[in-house]
Order: structure tokens, then C-alpha cells, then sequence
């Protein structure tokens, strides 16, 4: 409780700050982000996080678990009707879903499982040491987000392969500014039907776990567009988590045991 | 501590004073997430001026539109994406830096193709990250820039060539250059305040030599000039700083636009295409020395035709000798320029062409009607199908469920579509219902019969849209009448009063009784029939051009007070205001009593007001004389007095107006830059951005059982923002308090069938209007810490859905569809499809209880069945009735199966530690029952089991659940015959458990093993 308090002062405090800086840096916007979300030290030595979710797709639930640490390995596990589904399943190497037909594992494409690689060091947030890792932010000035003001901030990674092509992996930021914490992102499409569309994902509903802030409602659609909404009902620490789960199931999946 | 205590004060102490003013909400902060949506059409396109291939990579390609903005294909032109939707909509010219080509983009905006209905830009554009982020970097008074270059060399070195304002004098025109990559300019070539750049031409091998060429026009409401003696086509050998013309070869006297182009395969051949004084002077020249002389080549039709339209020449970048030029139906010569023929089939008007970087044979070609690929060399031509540039002059709706939207296109006929479709408007919905240019479409009140037109009213038909039949019935001149002069953008009206009135306007207001069989003329000459604006055979300049688009003193907007018949008002283009209040006995001017109206500004809407008689609201457009300021005006009394509503919140120049039919001090406004509106009478006026480019409204309704409002756009299509009804219930009380809740209207639960889908992303598809029950509500501020959730509960207060709150500021829309959950099924080895389909609730009003953070507010959402339902009430009784027994038996079967897994499971746990003289027979005996249950083999596809007691179930639940009537005979056959055969399972499985588990629990508690627990039925299902 104590803690929690700390950090809403923090928050606050902060927000006077931004109020008077005439001339905030992106480095500032990012650290005072990620300083009143938990403190850049307890980012990095956050181990893993496990997250339950329900997207409600027009009366059906799906129950999603979400588990990414910091060793780059994730997956999203669905589960229908007793059934698991795993999609986007990675344990460094490989990346492999499940196959809704066959219901059995299946690998990537190169380009998708080596684009993934590249986010690999992303744990738990791509700011955190970004310019070590090569990115470039840019603060590109502010936008109004959900009828708040927002700082834009351009986050340029390593550049991935889409379709055989090379092509600059670039997101947009929005940080409010009364708070300074994360309000959604863009990113344009780059490939299949919605490619150059901009894909846009926000943030809301920021409760405080174990010392950190996370958004624990989230939207994923396209700007202008419709969205679908995502409800954290979990979230999860350092988790204990079965590192078998990532491996790519070698020729079980398909067995009728 | 204390330095917390503070801000705390401080940001009470800020409330406080605010708590003092009125609460003044724009854009985003206002409007929340009220969106409007797109419905195209796409189908016949719009103008599109420019085509911009990326330099190395040939899946990217740009294209600058008329009134629609930059689009991006990232896929070879298969299918295009709008990147410039925050910005003027007209442009004249997209380039891409060729030295970081993936990156760096310049727009320059305001269309360059000087039609009489071209819109306007205002600057030159930069993104430097492929088209995502743009921003303005100069000439704001540019209003149409031309061409810009780039130095092959030195990105630094940049030119950009200005055409300039096309309705005044300006001096911002002209060749100007760049040393610092655009952060600075400095005007090179400048000739006077009329001659504009046209094409501007960097030789590709050396960035010294430079070609301008400068075109002397001037356009005005009532004519067109082009050419003088100022034009000219210049030369500059040293980046810029000194011009020559290069007129050797060309004729004598005065020259009109000249296009240029330079082959990138070999700069030394230049070919121009001169407007000249004398007409067999007219063509083609050409030069292979880089312009220092010049030889007529060709002077066919289709290189000289509307210079002013069409001025593009385009070289094959690989063969010199393949020479395209834009034009009425396009022209390729592959002899250098001596000869030529027309491009394929494809709508009239090119406007631009490129070819492909390493296949010349792929070609794209922009018209009138969108933008044409070709995988021949231009001999076949196929239309992009996903560009919804359609260039709307006016629109209307009916009254239909759904209801249409009619209206007129620029060169693209009349049509009219649905508003809605299953599964999005499509290109097939729409309907041609006139040819030529579009204008003005009215839908008779009461029948199944619409009025169309052409440019001129040289054709107005009256259209059967029921028999397929039209008839013309245009007003036409009778013994010792006047010749009539109808706008080029002919203005009609129906009225509310008589169905069958039909008024059009010349110069006089004509009126038909009979759905215009007959006409009588009932006003005099209510323009200002001023001679000196009535001389358009002269129009045109060097090249006549008297297509009637420059038909001056004419009448533009008619409106009949939808209060009183008698009542009628009339705006012209040269600005005069004429009312009359006994139905055209006597007319009054009133313009005079306007203040601060420029003289003969051209009057373009009038609107009566619905709530009082004496109710008017005239809107003006100076912009034909240079005028760009937006003038609003409501007068209350009849014209004698009149109240300026604009404000510098409006940026532009203004065209229409709707004001609600329920609140007066509720307007919508359209200009040439987007849709701007006010909640408080015209004091504040805020710009609607939510899905809403700023593209030019030519024209805005609303309709009135939805309360929808409709755009007609200039080059984006049809926009509509639907229920506009929140916005009328917002006052100071309303925004001044956390939370509030909307009156809206409620969902339909809509018994369409589902098919109608084929299209895929390379055709435009509308977004058809939601019939979802919707909670609209407005938040004082965004909510971003802590939980929120919106809860729907029955009359019991149990739970039927949660759905996904809002939490900005403004105004928040939650939409249901009426979906409550889907049944729990069994757990097999597959899916049960039909196990996906949720439950729907029932028509009726539900509770909704919205908490944000600690407090909890709560309001109700109200669900319809479909009017257009021919279902009884007892058979929705049993629908829901035979669904809601499915959902149960699904989940009886669901929970029978889990305790089955539960046994077995421990069961097989107990054979393992020794029990299997007492496990195996329980195992075998329930893994029999469960194969009959549900399928334990196979996949979700071609190797799939036989169906199941699960699968049944979901299929027929499935079945009657996505329906509305009452189960068919066989469905409820077939429900007997499941339910027995589950009757008969649930008999088996106790039987099996009563004779087989008592000897597993004994063997299990005399080796004390833990002994079996499962969930509840109540806790299985809520898990």
C-alpha cells in the first residue's frame, strides 16, 4: 500500500514537472514513463509475466494466457472447449502456432520466426535500454488520444523482413501527458489485406501489481476503425512457468492418444 | 507531503475557476468516439491527378487525387490505402526523394488540372517515414503547386514549381528552389502575378539544366482564360539562378499551357505540347538537342484538346520513342511523337500515366473515373476497385428502411445506393440513374420515383425506380420567353408540402405541379443579369472551352419552407438572396441587409428552418473571386436582419449547412475542409475529425428516422455520421457533470440473412450502419486508472453480458448486439462449432450498470425485434424457448462429460497404484459412453469423426439459436431424438457409476487414496 502510494505521488509530482518543462526530451517522456510504472531497475529485473485475458468477440469469450519473460519466449494459449490452442509460440529459435484444422503444431515462415528473434530482447518493454539495442526514439510532438493530450514518441528498432523485403520496424507512442503513461500505439500494416493501414492499440484501466503499473484494458484495431477490446483479468509476476510449454512438439500433436 | 497538499490545492483551485465559464469542448475532447463512416461508392471512382512511382521498388506507388488525398499501394496497384487523411484533400503533385525513397515523401497540395470545380490546396507537405506523419512545410498561399524536383545529385538541392492561385492575383507562384532540403526557398523564376508554373523538369544526367514552363490563366465564376504572352518555356543551364526561353521552332504570337516532359533515357529529346494562337500551330514538338530547337511532330485531337485539363506528357523511361500524353482518351506514340493512337478503354480523361520501372508493358493511368492498370503496354486497361474518390456535387436521402442515398458525380453520372447492406455496401448496391456529370438527385417524397440531371439541365430526367423507365422533363423555353440559363450545376427542389412540386432554376424559379409534365415560371430574373458575366462563347482563352461550366447568373439553391408552402427562398451564384412569401407573386431581395458580405458573392445553400418560418440560414462561397473567408448567416426575420455565424474556428471557406430538426442551436456546417459543427447556435464551432478527412462537403442532410447525418463529399464519397441525437442533448449541465448518459435510439435485433460477402481488400466495401443497442454516454474527463466495467443484467438482476466500457473524454459509444454468452460444450477431441454461437437475448430493456473506479452508475439499453420481421410473437417464443433448452442440454453435457473425464482420469490413477482389477471395467464402460457423447478422434477438418451427441446438440442449437422463427417440424424431431438418446446416455452413465464406482471408492479408501472431487455443475460453468 505503501508503495502504491509512493508511486501515484510519483505520478502526480510528475505530472506538475511536465507541466513546467518548456522543452521535455523524449528521454525524459520515456523515463519519467517508465519510472512511474515501477522504476526502470524493477522493469529490468522483472523475470517474466503471466497474463489471463477474455476478448469478448460479439457474445464470444475467448479465454487467452498470455506468458512472456524475459528471456524472449512467449506464447498465447487459448482455450476452446477443453481444448488448448497455442499461437505465437516461441522458445528462441523456433515460432510455431497451432493449426485450427489439424489442431497440431506448425512452424512460422523464416521471415516471421527471424523478425521475432529481433523483438526477443524486448522484455518487458522495448524503451527499456533502447538506445543499447540499437532503437532511436523521437519525441515527434503531441497528439490528442481518446480526448486527452498525448506526446508522440517514434520508436525506430532493427528493421525486419516483410515479404522478402526490407522494411524499417517503426511504432508510434502516446503518452499522456498529465501522467505520463502509455496510452496507445501505431504501427502501420505492413503486409497482407490491411497492409497500409495503420494498426492502432490502446491502453487504459492502469492498476498497480507488485509495485508496477499495468494497463489491464486494452484495444487492438485499426485507427479510425473498429477495435476489439481485451480484459486482463490476471496478471502475473515472475511466474512459474514450464519451459517445455514452448518447445515445438515434435510429432505428438498429431497422435490420437 | 506538503508539496503533494499543494497540487492537490492547485488543481482544485483550477476546477473552481472553470467552474465559472462555459465548458468549451472541441474535436476529439468533444465528439469522444462518435465515427463517422465511408460508404464509396468505389465502383466509378473519382479524378485522380497524379501518379508517383517509388524509384526502386515497383510494389510502391502513390497517387495524388482531385479531392481525396495521397493513396499508397503497397502491392503493385493491386489495392491502395489513404496516408494523407489529416490534410487538405486536393493535390497536384506527390514525389518521393529518390535519395531515401522508403522515407522521404513531399505532397504539394491543390489540384493543378484548373477545372471549374477544382478544389484547393494549401502548402507543400513533408513525411519523412513513408507517408505515416506529415508535416506543412511552407507556401500556405500556394493554393495548387505543380511539379517538384529533386537534384539526382544533392537531396539539398530541391525545386518546386508553383502554379498559383487560379481565382486572383498572387505572387506566390513560379519556380523556386531550395539549398537546405526545404527548410528555405527562394523564388528563381517568377514572371507576374497570372503566370503560374505548370512543369518543372530537372534533367535526370545533369541537375544544372533545368525546364520551366510558365502558363499565364485566370479563372473566374463566368469564364476561363488560358494563355498570353506571358507564357513561355524556359531553360536554366545553372541550377536556377538565370532562365532563358526556348522558343526556337515554336510560332509566333501567344502561347497557352505547354506540357514538357524529358526522356529519362536520353535528356537531350524534349517534347512539348504547345496551346498556340493559331490552331494549325497546335501539337506535338519536339527537340533532340535539349530545347535549343524545336519541330511540330503531331497536331492531332487527342495532344491538343483541353490544355487547361489535360497537360501531361509521360516518356517510357527505358525507350525515348515511346511517348504518352494525357488527354480525352489518352494518346501512345512508339515513333517519337510522330504518330499516335488511343490508350485502351477505360474512362475518358487521363489525366496522368506512368510506366513501370522494369516492365514498360505494366502501365498506370489516372482519369476522371480512378485509376487503370494495364499489363500491355496501355491496350488493355483494368480499374483499381478499392478507391473511393467519387466526387459528389450534391446528395439526398429517402425515407427507407434502410434508407438511400442519391446523388450526382462529377463526370460520373447520377446514382443512387443503400445507406446499409449485408455485409457492407457494395459496388453492386449502387444504382446509374443519370449520365454525363452528376448533380443534383431528389427523390420524389412519397413514390418510387427520383429527379436526375445533367450538366446545364441539358437533360433532367424523371426516373421510375421501381419500371426501370425515365422521362425527360427539363424546363424548356415557350414562345416569348428568354433563353434560359441554368447553372452548370443546375439546382432542383422538391417539397414537403405537395409530393408532386418539382421547382428547378434558371434565371427564374420554375415550378411543376405534375412532377414536371408541365412548368410555369414563377419569379422574374431573380439574378443580377448582369451582361459582362454572360459571355462564356468567348470562355476559354487561347482554346475556346464553352462547355457551359462557366454559365454565370443563374439561380443555385432553392428552398421552400418546409413551415409554410408559400415561403420560398432563392440564392444565385452572383450573390443576390431572393425570398418570397406567397409563393412567387413577390420576391425581395435581402442580400443587401447582409453586413460584411463581399458583393455578388455566390449565394450556395440556403436552408429553411424547420422550427419557425421566418428561420433562414444562407451560406456564401467567395472563393471564385479569391475569397477563401467562410460566411454563415441565419436571419430570423425573414431576411431583414442577418447574424454572421461563422468564426476563426472555421479554417476555409464554407458551402452548406443543416441545422437539427430538434434543436436549433445544433448545426452542421460543411466546408471545403471537412465538416465543422456547434452546439450552441454558431458560436463555437468545432471541426469533426473521427474518421472524417477534411475533405470538401459540397453537401449535407440529415435524415430524419435515424437522425443520421449524410455528406456528400468532393472527393471521398458518401460520409455519414450516424445518430447525431447525443449531440443535441449536450448543454452546460451536461458537460459539466462526470457522467451522462444519452437517450439513444434502440438496437434492432435485424433478421437479415447473413450472406452477401465476396469481396476481398482490392474492392471498396462501406461500412454499413450498426443496428447494435448502443450506450452512449459523455465523460467529464478520461478514466485511466483503476477498473471500469459495463455490466447488462436481466430484470433479475442476473448477468447476461459485460461489454467494453469507454473511458475517454467526450462522448463514449458501447455497442451491443444483443449477444449474451455461448454454451459451455463438452470437452472432445474437436471442436463443436456450433458451440461458438451465443445465446441472444430477448427484445426488451435491460439494466446497464457502468462502475468507473469507486462509483457505480446505472442506465438501461432497450433491444427491438426487427420491423420488417413477419414473425409471430408465439413462434419467437419458441425459438427462444428450443435455443435456451440446446444452451442447456449443452452444458448438462458439457458438466455429464467433465465428471466422466473426472472418474476416468482417477480412475486410471487408481489402476496404476494397483486397482485395476476395480478401474478397468469403470474405464472401459465410460470411455464406450463418452465415444457416443463426443468425437475422441480425427481433426476440425476433412479428417473429422462422426458427429457426436455433442456435435448434434451445437449444430442444432446452432441452428434455431442464429435463426428468429419458431423450430421447423424436423428441427424439433430432431431435438426429441437427441434428447432421448442424452436421456438414455444419462441412464447409462449412472447405471455404470452405480455399478462400478462403489468398488473403486471401497479399494480407494482401504489404500486410502485422496478420493475423487470435482466442481459443482455451477462452478464448472462459471470456470
Amino acid at each position: 500500500m505503501r508503495r502504491a502510494f509512493l508511486i501515484m505521488a510519483a505520478i502526480c509530482i510528475s505530472s506538475v514537472l511536465s507541466i513546467q518543462a518548456q522543452d521535455l526530451t523524449v528521454d525524459e517522456i520515456i523515463n519519467t514513463y517508465l519510472e512511474n510504472t515501477g522504476g526502470i531497475d524493477n522493469w529490468k529485473s522483472l523475470q517474466g509475466i503471466r497474463m489471463e485475458a477474455k476478448v469478448n468477440q460479439g457474445g464470444m469469450e475467448i479465454p487467452i494466457e498470455i506468458v512472456s519473460l524475459k528471456s524472449g519466449k512467449q506464447y498465447s494459449k487459448i482455450n476452446f472447449q477443453g481444448n488448448d490452442i497455442y499461437q505465437g509460440v516461441f522458445d528462441g529459435e523456433v515460432l510455431w502456432s497451432t493449426n485450427f484444422q489439424t489442431m497440431s503444431a506448425e512452424k512460422a515462415d523464416a521471415e516471421g520466426t527471424a523478425n521475432m528473434k529481433l523483438d526477443a530482447n524486448d522484455f518487458p518493454d522495448s524503451f527499456i535500454d533502447y538506445k543499447e539495442k540499437g532503437y532511436t526514439a523521437e519525441l515527434l510532438g503531441e497528439e490528442n488520444i481518446e480526448g486527452t493530450d498525448a506526446y508522440k514518441v517514434k520508436l525506430v528498432k532493427e528493421p525486419k523482413t516483410i515479404d522478402g523485403k526490407e522494411v524499417e520496424d517503426v511504432t508510434y507512442y502516446y503518452f499522456d501527458k498529465e501522467y505520463m503513461v502509455l496510452v496507445a500505439q501505431d504501427t502501420e500494416v505492413k503486409s497482407g489485406p490491411m497492409a497500409g493501414k495503420i494498426q492502432r492499440i490502446t491502453q487504459g484501466e492502469y492498476e498497480e501489481i507488485d509495485g508496477f503499473y499495468f494497463p489491464k484494458a486494452m484495444t487492438q484495431g485499426i485507427k479510425d476503425g473498429p477495435s476489439q477490446p481485451i480484459q486482463f483479468t490476471t496478471i502475473e509476476i515472475n511466474p512459474e512457468v514450464d519451459e517445455t510449454t514452448f518447445a515445438f512438439p515434435v510429432a505428438t500433436a498429431s497422435s490420437e492418444e | 507531503m506538503k508539496k503533494l497538499l499543494l497540487i492537490l490545492i492547485c488543481c482544485a483551485s483550477t476546477a473552481m475557476l472553470a467552474q465559472q465559464d462555459d465548458i468549451i469542448l472541441k474535436g476529439k475532447e468533444l465528439f469522444g468516439d462518435m465515427r463517422a463512416r465511408h460508404i464509396g461508392p468505389a465502383l466509378m471512382s473519382g479524378r485522380i491527378i497524379d501518379v508517383e512511382n517509388h524509384p526502386t521498388d515497383n510494389r510502391i506507388i502513390y497517387i495524388g487525387s482531385a479531392g481525396g488525398g495521397v493513396w499508397k499501394s503497397s502491392n503493385g496497384g493491386a489495392s491502395f490505402q489513404p496516408i494523407f487523411d489529416d490534410h487538405v484533400q486536393s493535390i497536384g503533385k506527390v514525389k518521393v526523394d529518390p535519395h531515401d525513397p522508403d522515407k522521404t515523401l513531399w505532397v504539394g497540395t491543390g489540384e493543378i488540372w484548373t477545372r471549374n470545380s477544382v478544389s484547393v490546396g494549401d502548402g507543400l507537405y513533408k513525411s519523412t517515414d513513408g507517408g505515416v506523419n506529415w508535416n506543412k512545410v511552407g507556401f500556405e498561399n500556394s493554393e495548387r503547386i505543380a511539379s517538384i524536383e529533386i537534384d539526382p545529385t544533392d537531396r539539398n538541392n530541391m525545386y518546386v514549381g508553383v502554379l498559383g492561385a487560379l481565382w486572383s492575383d498572387s505572387e506566390e507562384r513560379g519556380v523556386y528552389a531550395s539549398t537546405d532540403g526545404g527548410n528555405s526557398w527562394e523564388k528563381v523564376l517568377y514572371v507576374d502575378q497570372n503566370t503560374g508554373c505548370t512543369d518543372l523538369i530537372i534533367d535526370p544526367e545533369n541537375p544544372n539544366i533545368l525546364y520551366a514552363s510558365m502558363w499565364e490563366f485566370r479563372r473566374t465564376a463566368w469564364s476561363f482564360s488560358s494563355g498570353g504572352d506571358k507564357s513561355g518555356l524556359y531553360k536554366s543551364v545553372d541550377g536556377g539562378k538565370n532562365w532563358e526561353k526556348i522558343h526556337n521552332g515554336f510560332p509566333e504570337g501567344k502561347l497557352g499551357r505547354i506540357a514538357l516532359a524529358v526522356a529519362p533515357s536520353d535528356p537531350s529529346i524534349l517534347y512539348a505540347v504547345l496551346e498556340t494562337e493559331e490552331k494549325d500551330k497546335r501539337g506535338m514538338y519536339k527537340s533532340t538537342d535539349a530545347g535549343a530547337s524545336w519541330e511540330l511532330t503531331n497536331g492531332d485531337f487527342g495532344l491538343v484538346v483541353r490544355p487547361f485539363y489535360f497537360s501531361r506528357i509521360v516518356v517510357d523511361p527505358k525507350n525515348p520513342d515511346v511517348v504518352v500524353k494525357a488527354g480525352l482518351f489518352g494518346s501512345i506514340s512508339r515513333d517519337g511523337g510522330n504518330t499516335f493512337k488511343n490508350l485502351g478503354y477505360m474512362h475518358a480523361d487521363i489525366h496522368d500515366i506512368s510506366f513501370d520501372l522494369n516492365n514498360s508493358d505494366r502501365m498506370y493511368v489516372a482519369t476522371d473515373g480512378g485509376m487503370y492498370r494495364s499489363w500491355d503496354g496501355g491496350t488493355t486497361m483494368e480499374i483499381v476497385e478499392n478507391l473511393p474518390l467519387s466526387q459528389f456535387y450534391h446528395i439526398s436521402v429517402d425515407n427507407e428502411t434502410p434508407y438511400n442515398v442519391y446523388g450526382g458525380l462529377q463526370d460520373n453520372g447520377s446514382w443512387y445506393g443503400p445507406s446499409s447492406s449485408p455485409e457492407g455496401i457494395n459496388a453492386r448496391d449502387w444504382n446509374s440513374v443519370g449520365v454525363g456529370d452528376g448533380f443534383r438527385v431528389l427523390p420524389h417524397p412519397t413514390k418510387k420515383i427520383l429527379y436526375s440531371e445533367m450538366q446545364g439541365a441539358d437533360r433532367v430526367w424523371r426516373y421510375d425506380m421501381e419500371r426501370l423507365q425515365s422521362r425527360e422533363v427539363q424546363p424548356l423555353p415557350k414562345k416569348g420567353d428568354e433563353k434560359y440559363r441554368f447553372n452548370w450545376n443546375p439546382p432542383m427542389a422538391t417539397s414537403e408540402h405537395q409530393p408532386d412540386r418539382f421547382y428547378m432554376g434558371s434565371q427564374f424559379l420554375h415550378k411543376s405541379e405534375d412532377m414536371g409534365e408541365s412548368w410555369e415560371i414563377i419569379s422574374p430574373d431573380l439574378t443580377t443579369d448582369d451582361p459582362a458575366k454572360q459571355n462564356q462563347s468567348e470562355s476559354g482563352g487561347l482554346s475556346t472551352d464553352n462547355s457551359g461550366a462557366e454559365n454565370h447568373c443563374t439561380i443555385f439553391t432553392i428552398a421552400e419552407s418546409p413551415v409554410d408552402e408559400n415561403i420560398i427562398w432563392v440564392g444565385t451564384d452572383d450573390g443576390n438572396v431572393q425570398v418570397t412569401q406567397d409563393g412567387g407573386k413577390s420576391w425581395t431581395n435581402t442580400v443587401a441587409n447582409i453586413e460584411g458580405l463581399p458583393a455578388n458573392t455566390w449565394c450556395y445553400h440556403i436552408e429553411a428552418s424547420v422550427h419557425d418560418k421566418r428561420i433562414a440560414y444562407a451560406v456564401f462561397d467567395g472563393h471564385t473571386s479569391g475569397d477563401t473567408k467562410p460566411y454563415v448567416y441565419k436571419t430570423t426575420d425573414f431576411g431583414q436582419t442577418w447574424t454572421a455565424l461563422a468564426t476563426d474556428d472555421i479554417y476555409g471557406f464554407s458551402r452548406c449547412i443543416q441545422e437539427d430538426y430538434e434543436n436549433k442551436d445544433l448545426l452542421f456546417l460543411g466546408t471545403e475542409f471537412g465538416l465543422y459543427i456547434s452546439i450552441n447556435g454558431g458560436k463555437n464551432w468545432s471541426q469533426f475529425t473521427n474518421n472524417m478527412p477534411p475533405v470538401a462537403v459540397h453537401y449535407l442532410t440529415l435524415q430524419k428516422e435515424t437522425n443520421d447525418l449524410v455528406m456528400g463529399t468532393h472527393g471521398r464519397g458518401v460520409i455519414i455520421l450516424d445518430d447525431i441525437s447525443p449531440l443535441r442533448q449536450l448543454n452546460q449541465e451536461v458537460l459539466a457533470k462526470n457522467v451522462h448518459f444519452f437517450d439513444v435510439a434502440p438496437g434492432i435485433l435485424r433478421e437479415a440473412s447473413p450472406f452477401g460477402g465476396t469481396t476481398s481488400e482490392r474492392e471498396f466495401v462501406g461500412e454499413s450502419k450498426s443496428s447494435n443497442a448502443q450506450v452512449v454516454y459523455y465523460l467529464k474527463k478520461k478514466h485511466l486508472f483503476g477498473k471500469v466495467s459495463m455490466e447488462v443484467m436481466d430484470e433479475n438482476g442476473d448477468l447476461l453480458t459485460e461489454l467494453p466500457a469507454g473511458k475517454a473524454k467526450g462522448i463514449n459509444v458501447v455497442k451491443w448486439n444483443g449477444m449474451t454468452k455461448q454454451p459451455k460444450m463438452a470437452k472432445g477431441k474437436t471442436l463443436a462449432f456450433g458451440g461458438f454461437t451465443p445465446l441472444r437475448a430477448e427484445a426488451g430493456t435491460y439494466k446497464v450498470v457502468f462502475k468507473k473506479g469507486k462509483e457505480t452508475y446505472e442506465t438501461t439499453v432497450t433491444l427491438e425485434n426487427d420491423p420488417k420481421s413477419l414473425i409471430t410473437e408465439s413462434e419467437r417464443i419458441a425459438n427462444y424457448e428450443t435455443s435456451r433448452k440446446l444452451f442447456t442440454m449443452s452444458e448438462a453435457l458439457a458438466y455429464m462429460v467433465y465428471e466422466m473425464d473426472g472418474i476416468i482420469e482417477k480412475a486410471e490413477a487408481v489402476a496404476k497404484d494397483g486397482g485395476g482389477k476395480a478401474a478397468d471395467p469403470l474405464i472401459g464402460k465410460l470411455n464406450a459412453l463418452k465415444e457416443t457423447l463426443v468425437i475422441t478422434t480425427g481433426d476440425n477438418y476433412v479428417d473429422s469423426a462422426e458427429p457426436q451427441l455433442r456435435e448434434k446438440l451445437g449444430q442444432l442449437y446452432a441452428k434455431v439459436a442464429q435463426s428468429f422463427t419458431a423450430p421447423s417440424s424436423s428441427e424439433m424431431e430432431n431435438l426429441a431424438l437427441l434428447e432421448e438418446r442424452f436421456n438414455k446416455a444419462k441412464v447409462d452413465f449412472a447405471e455404470i457409476k452405480d455399478k462400478y464406482w462403489p468398488k473403486l471408492e471401497k479399494f480407494m479408501n482401504k489404500k486410502e487414496i485422496e478420493t475423487l472431487s470435482l466442481q459443482s455443475f455451477d462452478e464448472f460453468i462459471g470456470s
